[in-house]
This record gives structure tokens, C-alpha cells and sequence, in this order.
């Protein structure tokens, strides 16, 4: 998932990037609100956490500017003002959920978690197709009830090609959105991921999850079953 | 800008002098009218008195008895002249007082008419009156006479001047006497102003706290909304002191249990309550925070549209709550107003409305109605979620509360005070919980408006 960070505050946006990283985020971030809106409208975000109380333009303004321009990726808010007034008007320019700081690091990463899922329409922390099943909150995978062992990347790919499960995924997007660093053109490092995932997940071929389009990417074949 | 006094004051005085010369300039004229026909008059009676006198002698010509009853003919110079001529505008007969002089006589073609005129010679005035007869001197002759009387203006224009003088006098007087009365009647209405402005002088000064005296119909309104935001602004200040207090007293308990930690050094005890306090500390900045940014009722503030509040916090957490896939409904009287603050009336639906979207399970429903408190108009906000009700004990807890968050308190029961310190204290309303038979809590407000 790449997520923009869009907070003024150095340390706080440091140590939030820190913990987003390490929950396997691909993060950009961002100091102030031009730098903000421009990367808002440059990258293929999933999801997008601004503070409202930016040094230039408000963060009201620059979620404002992203939906007039029909950029629709949920946007968590992050302000220092509790008052309802500041709730209706941040999620009324176009936010989907706030938080009020201070707040948990856990929590954030919960309604970020949530805004993904909801994003693609799936309304439980567990995806589930067929036996398959992907939780969100504590990242692991079973298959018929039985752990996968998954490395940090096989999850990502897995997580990003099951919430969009039914969608042919092209391979710039899905690197776009699990890698922080552009991959190179000629790099085969999706190809091992999914030949290793389709092993651990179905090694008697019988289910066959994951297709290859030719040409065109990778789709999720086994039905939602929510 | 101009004062009020100095603005009456000159319109007034320009009504009063246009009014006072229009009069003085009717009466002039009027009285110069009535003098005029005076003299007319006058000098008719001087024309029969001529005509009276007036007799032929043997040789059939016209003669005029010496003895005139006018003493002005004899006087040379005395300002009436008079003089008879005939048909050829020879002189037949003048009047002594013309000897020496040429007074400009004027001459007339009716028969029978009296001609009255104004005339004037070099810088000399003069009325004139010509009367043109024909005498029959036997029934076949006939000769025709002109009696030609004039008389200077000069006793006309001191009877003119005269008057004038006076009149111009009494109008002064008069204009005196206006102006006067006007001054105080402008005084007298414009004092409860003047009052005003010395009260909120003293009000300025800290002499007194509020207008305290009687006023009439026009300013009561004025006063009364002025003593209303100077006591929104005194209770106002003193919310925010008493949060102050309240906020850096129930700071210094969590900041001695975090030194206290941090200088024994206990590894894990240690860090565990520095972070319980921090959450303590938190709890309790956003608990003064939301108290102080209340507003209350304000004086001169208009009415807030319920259910367009209402829309604003039910869409946003629709929005929130989504994954939840709540049923959010609300029932409200159309054109329902809340006299009070917008951020208010946000501040008590989106917290009750948040807590009951979070323990609902299907459905979270807000009707708002206009009912009585104690025989007075009041609003009623009514709150239901289906979800397994908050427990007595957290309930009496959060009530129990006084307006100080000292001691321990759960995290999700500051909406709950927050809201009831809004509704208690500030709107003078009740709050009332109640557990519903079947699951849920049903919270209802009422405010009196």
C-alpha cells in the first residue's frame, strides 16, 4: 500500500513514516501543503493522512483541491482540534475519517487499515475468498485454516491483490504500490514473488489463485465470499 | 461624525429661519397691500373733494373755490399736488403747494374713470389718481376736464419702514423664544442617551457592571441585549479562568506521578505509568479544551437551523461509521430552530450520536421536538441506539462528576461530560438516561429556549 504523509511537524512525521514502514507501507511524505497537494496528484496512492494545520495552505484546502480534481483515494485527517465544528468540516471537503492527536500510533493504523479495505470494498479486517483468508490487523494468511509462513513482501503483494481480488492488476501498478523505490523495467523480483506465493498457497495446483495475464498482469480468481 | 444635538439642532434652525421669513415676507406684503389701498382710497376722496369745489363762472368756465378743506393745497412743497386741465391739456387750475415745482401729473383717456398709478420723477415717488369728466354746460356744449391729484410716497414709505422695523423685532423675539424651547426639548429627549453613554463609561471604568437604569421604549432593547453580552462576556471570562484552574490543578497530579517515576528509575513500572499519566493528562487538556470553547447562549445571536446541524454530523459519521453499515435516521420538526450556539448544539449531537454509533449494532435514531420545561418553550433532543447500553456503574460515574476532572476517569465518558456540563451549565437543560427493555440507550436533552 503507498500511503502519503502530509504533517508539518518533523519528529511526528519521522517516527509515523518509521512505524508505517515498518507495517509494510510504501510511504511518501510530505512537509508542508504545495508539496502535499503535488504529490497527492503525482502518485498512485492508496491512502493519504494529512494533518490540518499546515504552515502554507491548510490541509482542508489541499484535500479541497485534490477532490475538485476528482482524486478520490480515502484521506484520514489528523488535527489537534476535538471540536465537532472541525470533525464536520474536515470530513464535509472530502476526508474520511479524522483523528484527534494525540492519539495511539495503533489506532492510526486501524482506521488506516479500514480506509484501505473500505476503499475496495470490503467491510471486515478479514478478506476471505474461498479458503483463502488475509487479516488485515494481524497480517498473516491461512489457507483452509492453516498458517502460511509469508515474507514481508509476499504479504504486500498478496494483501494488494486480494483486496482488489477480480481486477486485473498490471505489474507497474502493483510494484507501484508496494515498492517505495521505482523497480527497475527489467526486474523479474514480481515473477519470484508470485511463482513463491502460488507454491506456498496452493502447491497442489488445485486452486489456482492467482492468474497470469499475458501482457497485461495478474488477477485474483477466487470469489469474494463476503 | 456630526453629533445627534448638533444635526436636530441645525435642521431645526433651518426649518425655524425659512419658516420665520417666509412670514415675514407675507406679512410685508400684506401690509404694504392694505397701505397701498389706503392711499388709494385717499386721493379718490381728494379727486371729489376737487370736483366739489369745482364751479363755472359767468364766462361758462371752470373754477376752483379758493377755500379747499385740504390745508396741504395751500403749502407750498407739502407732498400733495393737484391741478385741473382741459381738453388741450391746458392748466386751468393748480393747487398752490405745486408752485415752483413740476410734480409728474398723469393724464388719463377714460372717461369717467378713476386712473391710480405709481409714478416716479428723478428719485422722487409718487402716487397719482387722474379723473377725466366732461361738465355739460348747456345741453349742446360740453367740456371735458381732467382732475389730476398726486401725492409723494414719502409718508408711505416711513409707514412701510416702520412696520417693518417692529415686525422684524417680534420675529426676532420669537425666533429667541424657538430656539430656546427647541435646546430643551433636544436635551430632554437626548438625555437617556447621554445617560447611556455616561453608564458605559462607568462600565468601561469598572465603576459599575451593568446599565442599570430605566430607559425608554427605543433604547430598552438596546440596554437590554448590552447587559446581556456584557454578562456572556463576564460568564464567558469566567468559564475560562475557572477551566484554567481547573486545567493546570488536575495537571499537577499526573506531572508529579511522571517526575516521581522518572527519578526512581524503575524500568517498566516506571515507563507504564508515564504513559497511563500522559493519558490522563490528555484526557484532561481535551476535557477543558471542549468545556471553555463552549459558547453558551450569546445575546443578538439568530437561531440555528436543527436539521441542517443535524445532516452535517449524521453525513459525517455515515462516513465514519461506514464499515459499521448503520441505519442513522432522524425525525425532525420542520423549521426547528436552537437558540443558542451552532458549535453547541454540534458539540452535543456529534458526541452522543458518536457514542451511540459506536455501541449500536444496527441502527442509532435522533428526533428532535419542541415541547415545555416547567411551563416554559423548551427544545427536546432524543438519542436511541440499539447497542448493549452503557453499564449503571460508568453511567453514575460520569454523572456523579463534578465540573473538575481530578481523579480517574474513563476515556469515553468526556463526550458524555462534556455534554452534560454543555446542557447543565451552560443551557440550564436536563439530560436523562435511560436503558430501554430491549437493549440501548435512549438520552434524552432539554433545553429551554
Amino acid at each position: 500500500m503507498r500511503v502519503l504523509l502530509l504533517e508539518d511537524e518533523d519528529l511526528l512525521r519521522d517516527q509515523i513514516a518509521e512505524r508505517l514502514r515498518k507495517d509494510g507501507y510504501a510511504v511518501e511524505t510530505a512537509a508542508n501543503g504545495a508539496d502535499g497537494q503535488f504529490a497527492g496528484e503525482e502518485y498512485p496512492l492508496d491512502v493519504a493522512i494529512v494533518d490540518i494545520g499546515l504552515p502554507d495552505i491548510s490541509g482542508i484546502d489541499v484535500l479541497q483541491a485534490w477532490r475538485k480534481q476528482g482524486i478520490s483515494f480515502p484521506v484520514l485527517i489528523l488535527t489537534a482540534r476535538g471540536r465537532w465544528e472541525d470533525k464536520v468540516q474536515g470530513l464535509e471537503a472530502g476526508a474520511d475519517d479524522y483523528l484527534v492527536k494525540p492519539f495511539h500510533m495503533e489506532e492510526l493504523l486501524a482506521r488506516l487499515r479500514a480506509l484501505v479495505r473500505r476503499s475496495s470494498g470490503w467491510a471486515d479486517s478479514v478478506l476471505s475468498c474461498g479458503p483463502i483468508q488475509l487479516d488485515t490487523s494481524s497480517q498473516s494468511v491461512t489457507v483452509n485454516e492453516n498458517r502460511m509462513e509469508l515474507t514481508a513482501y509476499e504479504y504486500k503483494v498478496m494483501e494488494y491483490l486480494m483486496l482488489h481480488a477480480g481486477q486485473v492488476i498490471s505489474k507497474t501498478v502493483l510494484s507501484e504500490h508496494i515498492y517505495e523505490e521505482e523497480l527497475d523495467r527489467d526486474s523479474n523480483v514480481l515473477e519470484v514473488l508470485i511463482g513463491r506465493l502460488r507454491k506456498k498457497l496452493d502447491p497442489d495446483k488445485t486452486l489456482n489463485p492467482i492468474e497470469t495475464l499475458r501482457g497485461r498482469g495478474y488477477v485474483f480468481r477466487l470469489e469474494r465470499s463476503q | 461624525m456630526l453629533s445627534m444635538n448638533a444635526r436636530l439642532l441645525i435642521a431645526a434652525s433651518i426649518v425655524l429661519a425659512s419658516f420665520l421669513s417666509l412670514t415675514g415676507l407675507a406679512l410685508d406684503k400684506a401690509f404694504q397691500r392694505s397701505v397701498k389701498n389706503g392711499v388709494e382710497e385717499r386721493l379718490k376722496t381728494q379727486i371729489y373733494l376737487l370736483l366739489g369745489a369745482s364751479d363755472l363762472n359767468q364766462d361758462n368756465e371752470l373754477r376752483i373755490s379758493s377755500r379747499l378743506a385740504e390745508a396741504r393745497y395751500a403749502t407750498p412743497g407739502s407732498g400733495l399736488y393737484a391741478r385741473v386741465v382741459d381738453k388741450s391739456s391746458a392748466v386751468i387750475w393748480r393747487s398752490d403747494s405745486a408752485l415752483g415745482l413740476s410734480p409728474p401729473f398723469q393724464a388719463t383717456s377714460e372717461l369717467g374713470e378713476m386712473f391710480f398709478s405709481e409714478v416716479m420723477l428723478d428719485t422722487e415717488e409718487y402716487f397719482s389718481m387722474s379723473f377725466q369728466i366732461a361738465w355739460e354746460i348747456n345741453p349742446r356744449q360740453q367740456e371735458q376736464y381732467t382732475f389730476q391729484v398726486i401725492e409723494s410716497k414719502q409718508s408711505y414709505n416711513t409707514q412701510v419702514n416702520g412696520f417693518r422695523r417692529s415686525m422684524s423685532g417680534w420675529l426676532a423675539v420669537a425666533a429667541l423664544i424657538l430656539l430656546a424651547v427647541q435646546g430643551a426639548i433636544l436635551r430632554w429627549s437626548l438625555a437617556p442617551l447621554r445617560r447611556l453613554a455616561n453608564e458605559i463609561v462607568d462600565i468601561e471604568e469598572g465603576r459599575s457592571e451593568s446599565v442599570s437604569g430605566q430607559y425608554p421604549a427605543e433604547l430598552s432593547s438596546l440596554t437590554r441585549n448590552l447587559n446581556a453580552l456584557i454578562h456572556n462576556s463576564q460568564q464567558h471570562l469566567r468559564r475560562y479562568r475557572d477551566a484554567l484552574g481547573d486545567l493546570a490543578h488536575s495537571i499537577k497530579t499526573p506531572l508529579a506521578v511522571i517526575r516521581t517515576s522518572m527519578q526512581t528509575g524503575q524500568a517498566d513500572k516506571g515507563q507504564e505509568s508515564v504513559t497511563e499519566q500522559l493519558q490522563r493528562i490528555d484526557q484532561v487538556v481535551n476535557y477543558q479544551l471542549q468545556k471553555a470553547a463552549a459558547s453558551g447562549r450569546r445575546a443578538l445571536s439568530t437561531p440555528i437551523e436543527v436539521q441542517a446541524v443535524a445532516e452535517k454530523i449524521l453525513n459525517s459519521l455515515d462516513k465514519v461509521y461506514a464499515s459499521k453499515s448503520l441505519s442513522l435516521e432522524m425525525e425532525i420538526e420542520p423549521g426547528l430552530r436552537f437558540n443558542g450556539d451552532e458549535g453547541d448544539l454540534m458539540e452535543m449531537l456529534g458526541n452522543l450520536l458518536d457514542n451511540a454509533c459506536k455501541w449500536a449494532s444496527k441502527s442509532v435514531m435522533l428526533k428532535v421536538y419542541s415541547g415545555t420545561i416547567d411551563g416554559e418553550r423548551s427544545i427536546g433532543l432524543l438519542i436511541e441506539d440499539d447497542g448493549p447500553g452503557i453499564p449503571d456503574q460508568r453511567l453514575q460515574q460520569v454523572l456523579k462528576r463534578g465540573g473538575r476532572l481530578d481523579s480517574n476517569v474513563e476515556g469515553q465518558g468526556i463526550g458524555l461530560a462534556v455534554v452534560r456540563d454543555l446542557v447543565e451549565e451552560l443551557y440550564l437543560g436536563r439530560l436523562t438516561f435511560q436503558q430501554k427493555q430491549n437493549g440501548g440507550t435512549s438520552i434524552l436533552i432539554e433545553i429551554p429556549q
